[in-house]
């Protein structure tokens, strides 16, 4: 179970945007400031480690179906749960399918899953966080009220209802369910980041110089946001990753013979006493994405954080 | 104080009513008259009473009013599938199952957790650090369906002569302690976190440079000024852990086959029991609501400068 660390994340962004304000005047500085954050993430092992170890997971996902010569869909008992060999390295299910190849599609699925879910989050969260911020006055406050109304809900039952709703599970309805309870931390992170940019001298004098409001929020405030968002991008897509694997174990997942790696785990589970591996495997793989990300997550707010320009 | 306390609570009502309006209108979404969808059939003038019975000949707002007004008696009406029970009988038999191994996975997780994370602040960057923040990264990643199925695996089954633990089921101790173990390792994982990155941080105080200059005792500091700062962020992490610890019984119920509320939620909305389903989630989210309730007014006590700024 990934726990909320956006929340974490939440201080410490606000302190960044008000920094930033200081130096995001020009361009040309801002460029600076860009290579001087890739330079920082790059010195830091561990965020390099993360972003390494998540690209081979995407890498092993997306070659391995190409490469292999086992059909994932073909059923053979002869075959069935044989234990990881040089031919089937993660072994052979209950029907007899090759768990490599169905564990790199499953990834598939599920890193498909986390990015939609994720960019539909962000999308909402963006939207309404920015709105919100960007308004002030009354507006902003119902917007905010309502928001801390729905903060701390859980987001599995309203997902499960989301899917009840649909009366279908696929990939579509899927990733609504997950974001339908999921996206208010990235709205009022958004909207504490817009509220800091907005007292900027640049936006003042862009509002002197007569610009209008979308100018404003899409040329001046938005940019400036980017690094926060993509940030969040990487806190997200763990907690959406996790979130279906749980719907997909408690067997409201897409169905078969597709699969995630929520799925997978699922059917390991009904055998774990015999052949404790193919649980394991699908397990081990959602941990290892999510450690990933988070270290590229860590990674990305220490670069962008223009404080730690000096240490 | 008291006026804080007081606005808190009065702003409770509306968020309540809120989020069982948001429940109404995603049932109201689910196709169907719940009567028509069983396999016999309604005579008409059957179906007519049914509809007065249950005020599905009313408008939707009266319908609406009817739910709350049953939300606030503590009558949440019948159950749709099986005969003779209420959804409160449905709550009453479940729910103390899971408020039981929530509240066990909780003390496992701060009995465990908080101390843990100490340690680790206090011997920053030695190898008994690195270890536990290893452990605590490395658990905090891992699905729980995967460290639940592991340590049935381990000691309810490999074990099994040296070990007291069932596979499944509730009853006695011995039955509590692989589930709470499984259910309270992520909020263990986040509480050493919290605690530690609190506690570095707090470490680094004028405070404490203060106090360790005027010479008192290490220990003395730690004790009086240390902890007494970096355990409020324990304390508020805590309201959001409840989600954590609902979205993860579901899984966790699901494992061990506990007949707590989780599992019968997840069972509820396969069997299209939607007044069940329903009232589940008010169930649910009302205690989050009070509980971020209690931690507002907690951090107000800790804190006297979220007062003015928190509703």
């Amino acid at each position: 179970m990934v726990i909320d660390r956006r929340a974490d994340f939440e201080a410490s962004l606000t302190r960044t945007a008000e920094l930033r304000g200081d130096q995001a005047g020009a361009a040309l500085q801002r460029a600076s400031l860009l290579r001087d954050a890739v330079h920082r993430f790059l010195k830091n092992r561990a965020a390099v480690a993360g972003a390494v170890a998540f690209l081979i997971m995407v890498i092993f996902v997306t070659i391995t179906p190409l490469l292999s010569p086992h059909d994932p869909y073909a059923i053979d008992f002869g075959k069935a749960y044989l234990k990881p060999s040089w031919d089937h390295p993660f072994g052979t299910d209950d029907f007899g399918r090759d768990l490599f190849i169905r564990t790199a599609l499953g990834g598939r699925v599920s890193i498909l899953i986390g990015f939609a879910a994720t960019i539909a989050i962000m999308l909402v969260g963006i939207l309404y966080g920015s709105l919100s911020g960007f308004a002030g006055g009354a507006l902003d406050n119902g917007m905010m009220r309502f928001l801390d109304a729905l903060y701390g809900l859980p987001y599995l039952p309203f997902a499960i209802l989301t899917l009840a709703i649909f009366g279908t599970v696929n990939f579509w309805t899927m990733v609504v369910a997950l974001t339908v309870a999921s996206w208010f931390t990235t709205a009022r992170v958004m909207r504490g980041q817009i509220i800091t940019l907005k007292e900027n001298d640049y936006v003042r004098a862009a509002n002197a110089l007569g610009a209008r409001w979308y100018r404003i929020l899409f040329r001046h405030l938005l940019p400036n946001t980017l690094g926060v968002i993509l940030i969040f991008v990487f806190l997200e897509l763990p907690g959406v990753i996790l979130g279906e694997a749980f719907l997909s174990f408690i067997g409201l997942g897409i169905s078969a013979p597709k699969a995630s790696w929520g799925t997978l785990a699922q059917e390991g589970y009904s055998s774990y006493l015999a052949y404790p591996y193919i649980i394991i495997i699908p397990s081990l793989c959602i941990g290892w994405l999510i450690l990933s990300a988070f270290f590229v997550a860590d990674g990305l707010r220490d670069a962008l954080d223009p404080r730690s320009q000096e240490a | 104080m008291l006026k804080f306390i007081i606005r808190r609570v009065v702003w409770t009502i509306p968020v309540i009513l809120l989020v069982i309006f948001m429940t109404f209108v995603m049932m109201r979404q689910i196709k169907g008259n719940p009567f028509q969808v069983t396999e016999r059939a309604v005579p008409e003038a059957q179906q007519r009473t049914l509809d007065r019975k249950f005020h599905l000949d009313q408008p939707w707002y009266i319908q609406y009013a009817y739910y709350v007004k049953g939300v606030f008696t503590a009558n949440l009406g019948p159950s749709l599938v099986q005969r003779d029970r209420d959804v409160n009988d449905v709550i009453k038999d479940h729910f103390p199952v899971s408020l039981k191994l929530g509240g066990l996975a909780m003390l496992w997780a701060v009995l465990v957790g908080i101390p843990l994370g100490i340690i680790a602040a206090l011997k920053q960057n030695t190898k008994l650090d690195y270890a536990v923040m290893a452990v605590v990264n490395a658990g905090y990643a891992l699905p729980n369906f995967l460290i639940a199925t592991v340590l049935i695996y381990l000691f309810a089954v490999k074990w099994r002569e040296h070990t007291p633990f069932p596979t499944n089921g509730w009853g006695g101790w011995e039955t509590w302690v692989l589930p709470a173990a499984a259910l309270g390792h992520a909020p263990m994982t986040f509480f050493a976190r919290i605690v530690r990155g609190s506690m570095l941080e707090t470490l680094q105080q004028d405070y404490i440079r203060t106090a360790k200059a005027k010479g008192l005792r290490w220990r003395r500091v730690v004790g009086l000024h240390v902890l007494r700062n970096s355990l409020i962020p324990a304390v508020t992490a805590a309201a959001p852990l409840l989600g954590f610890l609902i979205t993860g019984s579901f899984i966790v119920e699901f494992v061990f086959g506990i007949p707590g509320i989780g599992r019968y939620f997840v069972n509820s909305v396969t069997a299209r029991d939607y007044s069940v389903t329903m009232g589940i989630t008010i169930l649910l989210s009302m205690i989050i609501i009070f509980a971020n309730l209690l931690v507002d007014i907690l951090y107000g006590y800790l804190d006297p400068r979220t007062r003015d700024v928190r509703t």
